[in-house]
């Protein structure tokens, strides 16, 4: 997704040992109280789903059993994107390629581009979406995802970062 | 004549600098002396560029602004981009144009509609509105601080002017009379930021041609939230175009660091913006136009009183849209108006029909055709008031 990266300038400013997720995160005694909160956040959902990989432009797929990918935004991406008003998915049969656009999200930042992290076809979009669009941002990893996609090139998988990758990635583009 | 050449040679060196987003190609152009510091890598004072549109063709300025995103490497540079158009309402990108606009009198007014890639609500533009964007890197997307270039340059040729920007990023005059809006967009490598500025708008068409379509819509899209306007000349009667675009050059310039000249572009010019004419016919169809407009629904009571009798009758509509095409269909229809099987056929012609009173009319006239009499005059009394449903 096509807002991050961006933010950063704005954040460089704010001078706090907290890392920029608590910043901006509803705060909670739970979450002040560990460090570091963004590995926190991302090891509850691995255990969740074990198979999260993440693409430079902060989407993540995890694949399911079915040879299925459920695609979203990462924590960085909401709340980089500010407040979901409207998200614009595909349709169903979509033949997408890496890195096509897919649809965007529009937000109180902007409109704001979604590309595919694999090649494949899109077999589900997430119509809670429609009337609560603020489930991207409140449950970016569960109910917050946007589609569902066949993997017709599982080779790409591996040019995508996995969680580790992903959190050092995300600290690099922060310095 | 030195300011003619110096203008064109900008803009050949500008289209080169455009080209090799890599690095630079100095043999590009032969005439070296003027153009070469666009060539290489810009330093501040070459880092901003200010270009002012000579088209007033809403699509075409869309387009441009599509296709700077699309080509020009906002890295290490920004661009201010200036533009204005001919009559025309806009509406943002997962807007519903049913709701946001009267397309029936915009047709009648000669009033085209377009749907920008950028989010918000809709806007009427005409010459006596400018639109400003602003082309950055994302890294440099900073919406308040580009309200700021205006709102500096309003106060600097007009002292005492009381114009504020907002958190939602509109420009107030006097406190509560909208004079900007802004909306934005975010795409691979690079960002815009476009706001209009209401000089000298045409207010009475603009409130003629910002209210809804038809009555009876349910939809998720993106609304527009209303606000009283006011034009600049109006409070400042004696600015006039040339010193507000100057002032606003400047301003950019002095916020920026930069030191840009005033630069005319013309979009249809191929050589200078190769493929912008694709990006403008994408951008005129019913498709993008209409099309994306999110999923929605009509429900809604149709007066079938005619003028002969004094019984009143009604029919209720249902319609669901999506893609701008209607999806499914229903009517009810008093069966002692007209019966069943009439109103029935007539829904079937509906289905997979674009949701446009033009596109309807000619499914429906065929089946016109097929009755007569008191029938004919019903069933065509019943088509009007569906069409007139879709603006």
């Amino acid at each position: 997704m096509a807002a991050c990266g961006l933010f950063r300038s704005l954040f460089s400013n704010f001078s706090t040992v907290l890392p920029l997720l608590t910043r901006s995160a509803p705060l909670s005694p739970l979450r002040l109280a560990c460090k570091p909160y963004f590995r926190r956040t991302l090891a509850s959902s691995s255990r969740l789903s074990a198979a999260l990989k993440f693409t430079d432009k902060h989407e993540w797929i995890r694949v399911g059993d079915d040879g299925i990918g459920t695609v979203g935004i990462s924590n960085f991406a909401q709340e980089a994107l500010g407040d979901v008003v409207y998200c614009g998915l595909p349709e169903v049969g979509t033949q997408l390629a890496q890195q096509d656009e897919f649809g965007a999200l529009e937000s109180v930042k902007a409109a704001s581009e979604l590309y595919s992290p694999l090649t494949g076809e899109v077999v589900e979009v997430n119509t809670l979406l429609a009337d609560n669009p603020g489930l991207v941002n409140k449950s970016c990893y569960q109910d917050g995802w946007l589609m569902k996609m066949t993997i017709a090139k599982p080779a790409e998988l591996d040019t995508l970062m996995d969680e580790a990758a992903y959190e050092r990635y995300i600290r690099s583009i922060e310095d | 004549m030195m300011l003619h050449l110096r203008r064109t040679s900008l803009l050949r060196g500008w289209s080169g600098v455009c080209r090799c987003q890599t690095g630079n190609q100095p043999s590009r152009n032969s005439s070296s002396s003027s153009t070469s510091s666009l060539f290489v890598a810009p330093d501040s004072s070459s880092a901003g560029l200010v270009l002012h549109s000579q088209s007033t063709n809403v699509y075409q300025n869309l387009a441009l602004e599509d296709w700077i995103d699309a080509n020009v490497d906002l890295q290490q540079r920004s661009i201010l981009l200036l533009w204005r158009n001919r009559p025309a309402v806009v509406i943002g990108r997962h807007q519903n144009p049913w709701t946001e606009c009267n397309l029936p009198a915009m047709r009648r007014m000669g009033i085209p509609l377009a749907r920008r890639r950028s989010g918000g609500g809709t806007v009427f533009h005409d010459l006596g509105n400018l639109n400003l964007t602003f082309f950055t890197s994302k890294k440099a997307y900073d919406r308040q601080r580009n309200l700021k270039v205006v709102t500096e340059a309003l106060r600097r040729v007009r002292p005492g002017l009381d114009v504020q920007a907002t958190d939602r990023f509109d420009i107030l005059l006097n406190g509560h009379y909208k004079i900007s809006g802004t909306a934005s967009r975010l795409s691979r490598k690079s960002s815009y930021h476009h706001c209009t500025l209401l000089h000298s708008a045409d207010r009475s068409a603009l409130s003629t041609v910002l209210r809804p379509s038809c009555p009876g819509i349910h939809s998720n899209a993106t609304p527009s939230v209303p606000s009283p306007v006011a034009n600049l000349l109006d409070h400042a009667p004696t600015l006039q175009w040339e010193e507000l675009l100057d002032g606003l050059v400047n301003q950019y310039n002095a916020e920026f660091g930069f030191s840009s000249a005033l630069t005319l572009v013309n979009p249809t010019d191929e050589s200078v913006f190769p493929g912008l004419s694709r990006m403008e016919t994408e951008l005129r169809s019913w498709d993008w136009t209409f099309g994306k407009t999110p999923k929605f629904s009509v429900q809604t009571l149709l007066d079938l009183t005619d003028g002969r009798s004094s019984a009143r009758s009604s029919a209720q509509l249902h319609m669901e849209v999506k893609n701008g095409l209607i999806e499914s269909c229903e009517l009810d229809v008093p069966a002692d108006w007209l019966p069943r099987r009439l109103s029935g056929e007539l829904v079937n012609m509906l289905v997979g029909e674009r949701f446009c009173p033009h596109g309807a009319a000619a499914a429906v006239a065929l089946l016109l055709r097929s009755e007569s009499g008191e029938l004919q005059t019903r069933l065509h009394h019943l088509c009007d008031a569906v069409l007139s449903v879709m603006g």
